[in-house]
């Protein structure tokens, strides 16, 4: 094996054969819809006495007046109601073995919660009041703002912040999908007002989704669902967010962060997003190239070069773009060499079928880690709930393997060329500015000399 | 907790079917069957983790987990990943104190390949100058990525235990001194390898859809053939505990604000307090409803975060055998100073060491550990994760079904007691971790 690097798709001897994955089947899916807009589904899976809880809420990060609101109000939620504070809503939700999250993505708002599956009732009474009456004490809200400006000084310490607030910025621009995070001055002067005035105008049952998993009968649990969160009121209007229209740019932005021991290097580029004709074929190239152990980056740049710890590459799907991305760290003495790497390997993909024993692994792969990924409550319950803001449901999951399989190497190479090749990416690198060396034979290079401040 | 679910059902708790036997070359083996799903976990836990690396060798067991990655004589490099990704599996490696676990989550079709595949790589692993090379190169990125190009990198797990104890085994750099791991050779690797990694020092964990019968079949065949070795003596870790609070302060140049950790040294498993301080941990900090979170974040204003407990951040109570800390980490409110901060931490434990814990926390403690144990047996690598490490670290696998019973029986007085014992000043080691004073610029 020595003279002849091994490919890893010939076969080998005395290697028990595994079957096919097996499909996705979600079955005793019930469906309502609350007059007040909400719509629920729930999916009985007994497996242990839990519950998983998910309310999502067109009410993301991207919307509202600015970040600074809409990033607020998700950390606010959770100081509780005027009938219990921060500390008496966390041991209410305790008290039934559960568990209480709030976070958002560009496009919405999520509540994640979980309980013993006896609790189930009293679960919905508390996170109804919390949606219907959050209070944000403002000496508590203080401290959420002190919590917030605190990890925005810490992110800017990381490399991969900046790295990735100047990649979204370079191509999505003005788009709220490109705003960055909200600077001091806007944290600082966002009060009680307008958190109540973000849930009274933008967080609203129309267009909320509830996602329940879990031992449950889902009559009963559509029943209590709609006993908890009947009074939640709230304008008849969706928020929207306007359609993208990506810039990007030919130009590798190098920012400079002096004494680093490694650059972090980012390529995206804005793609199709769930529902899209080409998203399965995204998929599966992002996937050839930078998904998991037997992808590309892994074998040719850590595996074989040595360059990198954890390359990757992902399909990162946004409501209205999928935005795919490949990043990896590098040591400085090989920024260059890496990046002319990751270049090969774009191009290669857009320009060359993938072999077919790979593109079956790749298939195999994604298939299968979505078997494991639904098998429990809680990630069945967080798959439904993401897909559901797509107005897609458990039969596009169903459906997903099919599809897989179903696609050509042709048409993989049609979408990478379409969407994942070097010149449709858009770079942005952090680290010591001497790291940059060499990389203005690859693109044109601009050097920024200290982090953006804004 | 009287008066609650009215009327209603209470969960009656029926522990999965377990099964544990050993095979003639001493490989320990735990069948944990679920069937409502497709899919299996397999799992090595070999007795093998940082403490007992060579001196001179830090970082090695964790290198040496890369290593297993990399090939057999049988199935060379790269087709271990691509065999486990092609039946539409998933796969990884971790490393910690006193084990190491491997494991894959793959459709119920591939558990004979995959208990192939660990019985090949238990016995005909492929080292070689040039794999060797090129993960060394590998975990450095790694320790970069994680460690020296982040702020606050490795605190505190990787540092406060360096300062807290005084034995090599206890007290060396985990993930490993650079001029170490470029000093690796695969005589190093080999040794290692013939000394920790046989059959009798691991145990192999399969969980999910398979019928008993036919798992012990397929175990029997891949693994049963792997040569027994002999086998390596428990090394010797316990050392003295510290009698006085120690201070250390540690710079980090891109820190933008500090943060402090208190290590104390923590009972042992099968001691006492063990499960005690498993509860007080909760109490102490999990939650906006815990009493670190409660009186310093949201009463008196010190702190922006707390968090802590046994062997935290990367572990639990159950995660070492031998001396391990239980570590509280605070980041200060501006304003407050970390040695503010640890005053505050103080008066808090004296506080529960002295009046205990109320009946309510404690049982609702326990809710949260009950659920927490329902919620790990949904998933396979949960289960897996949690069965592989009682049987390879205390060699009582059944004990995590057992544990919510045991759980029950813990009592505030036990809580306030462990406290007393052993969260008190004197045993105590504290990291103030600083920004330089130069900042690197930016």
């Amino acid at each position: 094996m020595k003279d002849a690097k091994a490919s890893g798709s010939e076969p080998l001897e005395d290697v028990p054969k595994p079957g096919s994955v097996p499909p996705v089947k979600i079955t005793g899916v019930s469906q309502a819809q609350l007059s007040n807009g909400v719509e629920i589904l729930v999916v009985p899976r007994p497996s242990v006495p839990r519950l998983e809880f998910r309310l999502s809420v067109p009410a993301g990060a991207s919307m509202g007046e600015s970040a600074a609101v809409s990033e607020l109000f998700a950390m606010g939620l959770p100081l509780g109601t005027g009938t219990m504070n921060q500390s008496q809503l966390s041991e209410r939700v305790q008290d039934l073995g559960g568990s209480l999250q709030v976070h958002q993505d560009h496009d919405r708002l999520f509540i994640q919660a979980a309980a013993l599956a006896e609790a189930e009732e009293e679960l919905y009474a508390i996170l109804a009041e919390l949606v219907t009456e959050p209070e944000f004490p403002a000496a508590d809200l203080a401290t959420e703002r002190a919590k917030l400006l605190e990890g925005l000084r810490m992110a800017k310490a990381t490399p991969h912040f900046p790295a990735s607030e100047a990649l979204q910025s370079a191509i999505y621009g003005d788009h709220p999908y490109g705003r960055s995070e909200p600077g001091e001055t806007a944290v600082r002067r966002t009060g009680r007002a307008a958190l109540l005035d973000f849930h009274q105008h933008t967080f609203t049952p129309w267009g909320a989704q509830i996602t329940v998993v879990g031992q449950v009968e889902p009559r009963r649990t559509i029943g209590r669902i709609r006993r908890a969160f009947s009074n939640w009121a709230g304008p008849r209007r969706v928020p929207q967010v306007p359609a993208v229209r990506p810039i990007g740019s030919d130009e590798l932005l190098f920012i400079s962060r002096p004494g680093s021991v490694q650059t972090v290097v980012m390529s995206a580029a804005s793609g199709p997003t769930h529902g899209h004709p080409d998203h399965i074929a995204v998929t599966l190239a992002t996937a050839v190239l930078g998904g998991g152990f037997s992808s590309r980056m892994m074998n040719n740049l850590r595996e074989d070069k040595g360059y990198t710890y954890s390359p990757h590459a992902r399909l990162e799907n946004h409501l209205r773009d999928g935005l795919a991305v490949a990043s990896m760290e590098v040591r400085n003495e090989v920024t260059a060499a890496a990046y002319a790497e990751l270049l090969y390997e774009l191009a290669r993909l857009a320009t060359t079928d993938v072999p077919e024993a790979e593109l079956q692994t790749t298939k195999s792969y994604l298939a299968g880690s979505r078997v494991i990924m639904l098998q429990t409550q809680a990630g069945l319950a967080s798959a439904l709930a993401q897909l559901r803001a797509h107005k897609l449901d458990h039969r596009y999951l169903e459906q997903y393997s099919k599809q897989l399989l179903a696609t050509t190497a042709a048409e993989v190479r049609a979408a990478a060329a379409r969407y994942l090749a070097p010149t449709v990416m858009t770079t942005v690198m952090v680290g010591d500015p001497a790291a940059a060396e060499g990389l203005d034979a690859l693109a044109p290079v601009r050097i920024q000399r200290t982090a953006r401040r804004r | 907790m009287e008066g609650e679910n009215k009327g209603e059902q209470r969960s009656v708790r029926v522990p999965p079917p377990l099964t544990t036997y050993f095979l003639d070359n001493g490989l320990e083996v735990v069948l944990s069957p679920e069937r409502s799903s497709p899919t299996v976990g397999v799992g090595v836990f070999y007795r093998a983790g940082f403490r007992l690396e060579p001196e001179g060798k830090t970082g090695f067991a964790h290198l040496f987990e890369h290593l297993m990655f990399q090939g057999t004589t049988k199935v060379p490099k790269p087709h271990f990943g691509n065999l486990i990704n092609s039946a539409g599996g998933l796969l990884n490696g971790f490393t910690r104190h006193d084990y190491t676990a491997y494991f894959e989550v793959l459709p119920s079709s591939a558990l004979e390949m995959a208990c192939f595949l660990e019985g090949d790589r238990m016995r005909s692993l492929d080292l070689n100058q040039e794999t060797l090379r090129n993960q060394v190169d590998v975990v450095k990125e790694e320790v970069r990525v994680n460690v020296l190009n982040q702020p606050y990198g490795g605190f505190s797990w990787l540092w406060l235990s360096q300062y807290a104890f005084a034995t090599y085994p206890n007290a060396h750099n985990y993930y490993g001194e650079f001029a170490d791991l470029e000093a690796a050779t695969v005589e190093d690797a080999k040794e290692f390898y013939r000394t920790w990694y046989g059959p009798g020092n691991a145990t192999l964990v399969l969980v999910g859809d398979f019928d008993v019968a036919g798992a012990k079949a397929v175990v029997d065949r891949h693994l049963g053939k792997v040569k027994s070795r002999q086998e390596p003596p428990d090394p010797i870790l316990d050392e003295p505990l510290p009698t006085r609070r120690r201070e250390f302060h540690r710079e980090d140049p891109l820190a933008p604000t500090p943060q402090v950790a208190v290590g104390y040294p923590t009972a042992p498993f099968g001691h006492e307090d063990h499960l005690p301080l498993a509860l007080a941990a909760r109490i102490l900090t999990d939650g906006r409803s815990s009493r670190l979170q409660r009186a310093l974040v949201q009463e008196q204003k010190l702190l922006l975060h707390v968090g802590g407990g046994p062997h935290y951040p990367i572990g639990d109570s159950f995660e070492f055998r031998g001396p391990a800390l239980f570590t509280l980490e605070a980041t200060p409110r501006p304003g407050t100073s970390t040695s503010e901060a640890v005053s505050a931490l103080d008066e808090e434990l004296e506080r529960l060491g002295s009046d205990g814990p109320s009946e309510t926390e404690v049982e609702r403690a326990r809710k949260r550990d009950l659920s927490a144990y329902h919620a790990n047996n949904d998933s396979r690598l949960g289960r897996l994760r949690e069965l592989g490490i009682m049987a390879a670290v205390h060699r009582r696998p059944q004990l995590v079904d057992e544990l919510p019973e045991l759980f029950n029986s813990v009592t505030p007085t036990d809580v306030a007691r462990a406290v007393r014992r052993w969260l008190k000043p004197e045993r105590s080691s504290v990291l103030h971790w600083e920004p330089s004073a130069q900042r690197r610029p930016r």
